[in-house]
């Protein structure tokens, strides 16, 4: 028995020294080590042999297994670094396709405003998209005859009141979720609304009827004017990164007092004047001001008590400047070829 | 709105190192936004004086002649047409590379055979008249080789003023008004305007002249100022006047016609002259039912009840602040003029002039509520402007004057301590009063209190509170100025939107786990669009102004949106999926409240998630089950979706394939598929499956569910089973899965594992195969105790449903 696992180890060494390939250790591997094997089946046998030999032979074959194996193992890794070689692999190859889903870019510009706001305490407030005249005009200080309340520009809903007044119209602006926001919470506030708007006006690259709009407000004591301008820079570097500068212009507004329109330096030319900020250096984005108080006093706030700061952009108009969209018609498209760029 | 450079000149001096770019960028930085800057000498670029030296026939053109022209550097051959042109005059000579006012662009060229260098112009051509009789012959200043702007003494700026913006500042729709500004901004003496109206005519009453002014509603016509000029000459108006018209875009008419304007353009209030011949009476009025005017341009206008006119005794002469009528228009033979110089209704001649589509250069600023101070300063500009053109003038009437009590100008108190705490810094106090002061405030000041008057121009519709002086403080003081803080606030936390928060879970999921592309449809639909999906569109609310008729509804369903997504992009790919999160509108009483007073509220709408699916595969709507099962359950953790029948079928679906979708009981919407009709109206290639869910009802399902626990491991192991029964295809998987699992306590789940239909069963039959788990929570059930239950429940399906065993 002694001279059989002798003579396995031999055989077994000068099988695996000729061996050339996986597939010749594979056949070595069968015929020696595996369960059912020349080796096991000799180890098998020791159990009728006396307490004696059973001790040595035991032994000696544990011994022989385990510089098998390692014998093994190390030919194993020296050929298999030789047979990879010979397989050639393109590692260019593309992988599977995955499909994949897009979110809408307004989607997308809107989170990362509702991201920013909601990291500063403000609530994300929500409203009706067909408004009641009262609040997409009248509450923000918009009386009725107001030149600001063109029915050229609003979408007015074919159903008269009980006065015979159109009085339903597709919200113009984000705005009149203010008034709603302030009814519904109270002082002191800070919420921000994002929401699709429309405008009657025919549709071109430039202009679409319906677009996409974010306002803020923010309503406690002694809300100023300072503090309106800090933090209209936060949503310039938010937007455009941190070398953005603002600047505030005069805008009438009639739901602000006073009334301003906020630019950034143009974040393609950093200022220095190019085709998207037609050679300015500024981009103008936001409207802004002081809640009017005729505006919290519709809200049911005193503005003897409080005041407010509100500002609100368009978020069609953001994304267009952000990736560089030229066709604003595209964003409302769902042609698959624009929206699978995100 | 153009402003002219040199007309604002009229009124204030600025130092000569100010640029018009510095003016352009101040004026929008503290009043309004300037668009614009037009610099006139670069108006003619390329055209320059020219001497004709001789005129020669063309050999091969009757009416054509050779004509050289010095222009001091050389001199050009040039081919002229017309019939004036002789030797030694002075002439405007286009250059090659000048472009005219029209767009033609001057090039060297052959006509009939001879050599052209350049242009003669006409008047016409030159954009300065309508004289095409022949070219405009220069008069003796002109020097040869000069630029012709520079004939012209061009040297005027104009900037082009954003007016859309400057709705609540009436006063700024004129030159007097941005002088007042700019004199402000820049710290210059703005001249008084008395000043610039001159010296005031006397106005005598001549009794021979019988004419007479009634205001019948001054409520309307806070004021109306009117008077009778005779020996009036009606000419073209002479150069200064008709250049500062052309400056500012404005077409030069008559003498008196520029003169209302230029009266107008300078100091903000319309004027409107009247031809005097047959008026003996100026009414002003209501109109009245069934009455019309033929104005100005022409056209025959009805009039409404609430429409300001003024008449004479029989009829309407014209629309009150918005235009003249035809029967009263001057003419080259009018001699006598009546002046209107008035104020009427903002709101209503808004309204007149929206109805009939009419905006005019006096409209936009009646609408705007104008100072009724201001019609006395415009007519004794107008009268005193008038005698410079027509010194043989005579006027003829007393000066009406019809008003009652002009209302008084009000005060602001404005307090320091509140000024400061609304800007959020301190700004010099002397600085606040002078500011104040030079716009034409009159400030007093009473320790750290201001006593603010407004001043006229100011107080119509514009500064009402101390609100509005903030605004007038800050823009002038400058908002760069103010240095930025944030808000200091007591922490706390607000209130989660949690319904947002989910909607963007849900379009997470569908996106980035289902693949599906978010699509942004138009709330607005179209008859037409409706009618292709067999969609009943009758109850359907609708814009009453539309743009066009594709958007001429609010829609009801997400489905015509997301089918139309499928259309677009159908030869793209043929697997295609998207989703919509949006609004749908109804005819029906809503939540939102109308106002804060009554109880009516806005119509009913919801918030729907929409999916649609579409490939060339047959099995869509299993696939798009999949889907939504896959969808629900990753938003909703545990929960099973049950699909069940559903009865009302939209005109679009697939009778067959359409089934409502529950979840915990609550139906939250349903699943379907396009219909072959639907599909061919549409000519769409492939299948189309679509899924329509109220949103706001599922979010809230998953705000109320109760949260989630694990399951403890169970103690005793379960006994499967895998049964299939073989059952009429019209019995329900719905209806026999329930009866298996109410069967019995022990079976915990049926999970549908394989369903078959083929050859080796009867037609008509289906069968649907379960794997079955029996548990106890006790003990561990023994093989023949779970055989006993499932040969009960076997019998008891058979009873029930007919149902046999699958036996191969």
């Amino acid at each position: 028995m002694k001279n059989r696992l002798q003579a396995i180890r031999a055989e077994f060494l000068d099988k695996l020294k000729q061996a050339q390939n996986l597939d010749n250790l594979r056949e070595i591997e069968l015929k020696y080590l595996s369960r059912k094997g020349e080796l096991s089946e000799v180890m098998h046998n020791l159990k009728d042999l006396s307490l004696e030999l059973k001790k040595e032979l035991g032994e000696l074959a544990n011994n022989i297994k385990k510089e098998l194996e390692n014998s093994f193992e190390e030919t194993k890794k020296i050929i298999g670094i030789k047979d990879d070689n010979k397989v050639f692999v393109d590692i260019t190859l593309p992988g599977e396709k995955v499909d994949r889903g897009h979110l809408n870019p307004i989607t997308v510009i809107q989170r990362e405003m509702e991201d920013l706001f909601t990291s500063l305490g403000f609530i994300i407030a929500d409203g009706p998209e067909l408004e009641s005249d009262y609040f997409n005009f009248t509450a923000l200080n918009i009386p009725p005859l107001h030149p600001a309340r063109d029915m050229q520009d609003t979408f007015y809903v074919d159903s008269k009141n009980s006065d015979g007044t159109l009085d339903l119209v597709m919200r113009t602006h984000t705005s009149p979720v203010q008034v709603r926001t302030m009814k519904k919470f109270g002082a002191p506030l800070k919420a921000v609304i994002p929401g699709r708007c429309f405008r009657n006006e025919a549709t071109d690259a430039r202009h679409e009827h319906t677009f996409y709009q974010f306002e803020g407000i923010m309503i406690d004591k002694n809300i100023n004017f300072a503090n309106l301008k800090s933090l209209l820079e936060i949503v310039g570097k938010k937007l455009f990164g941190p070398n953005t500068k603002l600047r505030m212009r005069p805008k009438f507004y009639p739901f602000v007092e006073p009334g301003n329109n906020g630019e950034y330096t143009c974040f393609l030319c950093e200022g220095k004047g190019c085709r998207v900020c037609k050679n300015t250096g500024w981009l103008e984005i936001v409207g802004a001001g002081l809640v009017h108080p005729d505006v919290l006093r519709a809200g049911g706030i005193d503005p003897e008590q409080y005041s407010g700061l509100a500002f609100g952009f368009g978020l069609t108009r953001l994304a267009m400047l952000k990736y560089g969209v030229n066709d604003v018609r595209a964003f409302n498209s769902g042609d698959l070829k624009f929206l699978e760029q995100i | 709105m153009y402003i002219s450079y040199n007309w604002l000149k009229d009124f204030i001096k600025l130092s000569p190192k100010v640029s018009p770019q510095e003016i352009a960028e101040r004026l929008t930085s503290h009043t309004v936004e300037v668009e614009g800057l037009e610099n006139q000498s670069e108006s003619f670029l390329n055209i320059v004086v020219g001497k004709v030296l001789e005129v020669k026939k063309h050999p091969n053109a009757d009416r054509l002649r050779l004509v050289l022209v010095d222009i001091k550097e050389k001199k050009l051959h040039i081919v002229c047409g017309a019939p004036n042109v002789a030797e030694g005059q002075l002439v405007a000579v286009a250059l090659v590379g000048a472009i005219l006012p029209g767009g033609l662009e001057i090039k060297t060229s052959e006509i009939r055979g001879e050599l052209s260098e350049g242009m003669i112009c006409a008047e016409d051509e030159l954009g300065l008249g309508k004289d095409h009789d022949g070219i405009m012959v220069l008069d003796k200043r002109a020097k040869v080789g000069e630029p012709f702007s520079q004939y012209l003494k061009l040297d005027d700026i104009i900037f082009e003023v954003d007016n859309k913006s400057l709705s609540n500042r009436p006063d700024l729709l004129s030159h007097y008004g941005l002088a007042r500004e700019l004199g402000v901004i820049f710290d210059a003496h703005l001249k008084p305007y008395e000043k610039v109206i001159g010296e005031k005519l006397e106005f005598v009453n001549d009794k021979k002249i019988k004419f007479d002014v009634v205001v019948e509603n001054k409520d309307v016509c806070a004021r109306y100022m009117a008077v009778r000029i005779d020996n009036v000459k009606i000419s073209e108006s002479p150069v200064w006047l008709k250049e500062r018209l052309i400056s500012i875009h404005q077409r030069p008419v008559n003498n008196i016609v520029d003169i209302t304007n230029y009266v107008m353009f300078e100091c903000g209030q319309p004027l409107h002259a009247f031809n005097a011949d047959n008026i003996k009476k100026i009414i002003v009025r209501l109109a009245r039912k069934n009455e019309t005017i033929e104005t100005l341009d022409g056209k025959e206008r009805a009039l409404d009840v609430n429409d300001i006119v003024i008449c004479d005794n029989t009829q309407p002469i014209a629309i009150a602040g918005v235009m003249g009528g035809r029967n009263s228009e001057i003419n080259d033979t009018t001699h006598s003029i009546i002046l209107e110089s008035a104020n009427f209704k903002a709101a209503t001649v808004r309204k007149t002039a929206s109805r009939l589509g009419l905006r005019t250069e006096a409209s936009v600023r009646f609408e705007k509520s104008l100072d009724p101070l201001l019609t006395e300063d415009a007519l004794h500009r107008f009268v005193s402007l008038l005698k410079k053109v027509c010194p043989e003038l005579k006027i003829s009437s007393e000066l009406f004057d019809v008003k009652d009590k002009l209302p008084e100008l009000s005060n602001i108190e404005l307090d320091f301590v509140w000024l400061f705490s609304k800007i959020g810094q301190e700004i010099p106090k002397e600085q606040v009063v002078s500011i104040l002061s030079k716009l034409g405030f009159k400030v007093v000041k009473h320790k750290d209190v201001l006593n603010i008057t407004i001043p006229s121009w100011r107080a119509t519709k514009d500064v009402k509170n101390r609100e509005d002086l903030v605004e007038e403080i800050l823009r002038i003081y400058g908002y760069d100025n103010i240095e930025s803080s944030l808000p200091t606030e007591k922490l706390s936390v607000p209130e989660i939107n949690q319904e947002r928060m989910m909607e963007r879970r849900i379009k997470d999921v569908l996106a980035l786990k289902f693949n599906l592309s978010e699509s942004y449809n138009y709330s607005f639909v179209g008859e037409e669009q409706l009618k292709k999906l067999n969609i009943d569109f009758f109850n359907h609310l609708k814009l009453a102004n539309p743009l066009s008729e594709i958007h001429s509804m609010l829609r009801q369903s997400l489905v015509p949106g997301l089918v139309s997504n499928i259309k677009i992009n159908q030869f793209k790919d043929d697997k295609l999926g998207f989703f919509e999160v949006g609004s749908v509108f109804f005819n029906a009483p809503g939540e939102f409240k109308k106002d804060n007073e009554t109880e009516d509220v806005v119509p009913y709408q919801e918030k729907r998630l929409g999916i649609v699916m579409a490939n060339n595969e047959s099995d869509i709507f299993i696939s798009l089950k999949s889907l939504v099962s896959g969808f629900l359950r990753e938003i909703i953790f545990q929960n099973e979706v049950t699909f069940s029948e559903f009865e009302n079928i939209p005109g679009w679906a697939n009778k067959k394939l359409v089934a409502k979708i529950s979840i915990l009981g609550k139906e939250i919407g349903w699943i379907g598929t396009l219909n072959e009709d639907a599909s061919n109206n549409l000519n769409l290639k492939l299948k189309v499956g679509l899924v329509e869910i109220n949103l706001d009802a599922l979010i809230k399902i998953i705000l109320d569910l109760a949260p989630l626990r694990f399951q403890e491991a169970a103690k005793y192991p379960a006994v499967t089973r895998d049964l299939a029964f073989v059952i009429f295809e019209e019995i329900l998987y719905n209806d026999l899965k329930r009866e298996i699992i109410s069967f019995n306590s022990l079976i915990k789940s049926a999970e549908l594992f394989d369903i078959y239909t083929g050859d080796k069963l009867a037609s008509g039959e289906k069968s649907l195969a379960f794997h079955l788990s029996f548990q106890s929570d006790e003990r561990t059930l023994t093989s023949s105790e779970v055989d006993v239950i499932q040969n009960e429940l076997v019998a008891h399906l058979a009873n029930k449903f007919e149902a046999k065993l699958r036996n191969f």
